[in-house]
């Protein structure tokens, strides 16, 4: 049998004809866009081509489409580039303990530069709290982060709540969003949503790795944070991964096609195997909201007297890949800390397993994980001093 | 950073695993909100002072488990003199090695089988309770990892100096600001140190 991926947070299989796009790029359309000879207008055209099927994705205008080497580089560029050439008008951002590691190293960074920085606390399915979000909200408030799909538990943002909680203030507040889980998971327009930043990725799309894009809103002023040659705009400065970037609009293509078939068809998937998971195996617990608030493509859940990194290595050599939230999985030897500010103990934290689904994942697929899983569970929990 | 096949073996097929009916000595360390814990259990034969039968219990990673399942089989037949020369630099050669960052499983695992020992000779009057001193401190901080080399703090010369004065231990460690371990390191000394009722304070400083 394959290996069977549950691991498309981290990032996802290239699809075919993401494959073959680039492959065409490489060979024939390597060019960089240069005015007046024939091939680099090809080139200048294709790229705005892809910048255009981008922003339709999103409801955005082409121009506000900036090409990076990544989510983090996307969240980078929007959050040093947004303080760093608007700290004139103030000096206090708001995010939340659960977001992302991009959005609170920046955090810190920028703490440690002066910046006053509330870190918003969250329920136990990991809402932020709108509550303390009003409160927290000051005469010299610039910016607001979060992470539109939780990375770890899957919970979806009320963004529009917060876009307009952010309006009561009597200066404009910015809203980064951090979207790279939940684009194409779930339909985003950037103008319903009043969103002024937001990263995406490629690879976690189906697209190819290290491209991604920051949608700019019209009108929000970013500094410049890598100086360069200037080859599309001085947001984008040196040489372009040109077949990336088609292969990315390739990957946007096949997954808005019929958006809302694909994202119907991973929640029926992700549905099937929570229900699967929480029949056959006792002493279960989901972290993160149940149903529609949660991302299509995630399901994270506890098994009560084991621990995660050693289901996860049992579950590697059965050919199934996902991942755990076990300190003794990850380099610091912490646990998740997503796991932890949503209220659940260590050992909760440390048997917490993520599948996370995509397009290509079948229900054959979930019916041998679960059927595997059920007897690795088992075998884990007879050796375990918990529960003997 | 991958497991060696060994490792592997033992983690997926563990010797001796299970809990010993009756057992004349067992002893427990770890804890599930550490991500690890270990339980012993031995047969010891009281005239010849062999571990006859030895068993474990887990809740932990892979390589809690695989060096769980090697100290049992390295101590299996083993007087109990001979066992507590197993060390867990031993263990971890006996599984053709572990990463760095899993090396403070292979000191739990073989921390445990000495406890047990311990227990067992102190409960039969082979040997007397230690009397609790900063010695102790330092012996208990040379089971405290470095996850970045997989040695322990002592003899990676971090810790700079040891008090105990009216129940509070004071230690001193070295260990750059920037350093990814060093929370961990801090959390690891308080754990091993808590568990000693004659300390009422720890003052760790970095």
């Amino acid at each position: 049998m394959e290996r069977i991926y549950f691991n498309n947070c981290l990032t996802s299989q290239p699809a075919r004809e993401v494959i073959e796009i680039i492959t065409a790029y490489m060979k024939d359309k390597y060019y960089f866009p240069e005015n007046f000879i024939s091939k680099g207008t090809e080139a200048s055209n294709n790229l705005d081509n892809a910048k255009k099927i981008i922003a339709d994705s999103m409801g955005a205008d082409a121009k506000e489409i900036h090409f990076t080497s990544g989510g983090t580089a996307a969240n980078n560029l929007a959050i040093k580039g947004y303080l760093t050439a608007n700290s004139n008008k103030g000096t206090h951002i708001i995010c939340s303990v659960i977001d992302y590691p991009d959005i609170l190293t920046n955090a810190a960074f920028f703490e440690n530069s002066g910046f006053d920085v509330t870190y918003l606390q969250n329920d136990n399915e990991g809402f932020i709290d709108l509550e303390q979000l009003k409160d927290s909200i000051r005469k010299d408030t610039i910016l607001f982060m979060t992470t539109m799909g939780n990375h770890t538990v899957g919970t979806i943002q009320p963004i529009k709540e917060i876009r307009d909680i952010l309006d009561s203030a009597k200066q404009k507040i910015v809203m980064h969003v951090d979207a790279c889980e939940a684009y194409a998971r779930i339909p985003i327009d950037v103008n319903e949503l009043g969103i002024d930043l937001m990263s995406i990725s490629a690879h976690k799309i189906h697209g190819p790795q290290g491209i991604g894009a920051l949608y700019q809103r019209k009108g929000i002023v970013l500094g410049q944070i890598q100086h360069g040659v200037n080859r599309m705009d001085n947001l984008q400065t040196g040489g372009m991964n040109i077949a990336s970037i088609a292969g990315f609009a390739k990957a946007v293509e096949l997954a808005f096609n019929d958006l809302d078939a694909n994202i119907a068809k991973i929640r029926k998937l992700s549905d099937y195997l929570l229900n699967k998971i929480e029949s056959t195996i006792p002493d279960t617990l989901l972290n993160g909201p149940r149903g529609i608030k949660r991302i299509s493509h995630n399901i994270n859940i506890s098994f009560d007297y084991i621990e995660g990194e050693a289901i996860m290595m049992m579950m590697d050599i059965n050919g199934v890949s996902i991942s755990t939230g076990s300190a003794c999985a990850s380099q610091g030897l912490k646990p998740n800390y997503v796991m932890m500010a949503i209220g659940r103990n260590h050992e909760q934290s440390h048997s917490s397993m993520k599948f996370t689904l995509s397009r290509y994942n079948t229900f054959q697929e979930i019916d041998y994980t679960v059927e595997k899983l059920a007897e690795v569970v088992k075998e884990l929990r007879s050796r375990s001093p918990l529960c003997n | 950073m991958q497991y060696s096949q060994k490792v592997l073996d033992h983690f997926m097929k563990p010797h001796n695993i299970g809990k010993l009916e009756n057992p004349d000595v067992e002893a427990t360390e770890g804890s599930p909100a550490c991500g690890d814990q270990i339980s012993i259990f031995l047969k010891i034969n009281y005239e010849t002072h062999i571990i006859e039968d030895i068993k474990f219990q887990s809740y932990g990673c892979a390589s809690n488990i695989a060096t769980g399942s090697i100290i049992t089989d390295m101590a299996m037949g083993k007087t109990i003199e001979e066992a507590k020369n197993i060390t867990w630099k031993g263990a971890a050669e006996e599984l053709d090695g572990l990463p760095a960052v899993k090396m403070h499983c292979s000191v739990l695992a073989v921390d445990t089988l000495k406890k047990a020992i311990k227990k067992y000779e102190i409960e039969h009057g082979l040997a007397k309770a230690e009397t609790f001193s900063k010695k102790t401190i330092i012996e208990e901080l040379k089971k405290v990892i470095y996850p970045g080399v997989g040695e322990d703090i002592v003899t990676l010369k971090m810790v700079k100096y040891v008090g105990l004065e009216n129940g509070v231990a004071t230690i001193d460690v070295e260990i750059p600001k920037f350093d990814t371990h060093r929370d961990n390191v801090v959390e690891e000394i308080k754990e091993h140190l808590e568990a000693f009722d004659e300390i009422k304070e720890i003052k760790v400083t970095i």
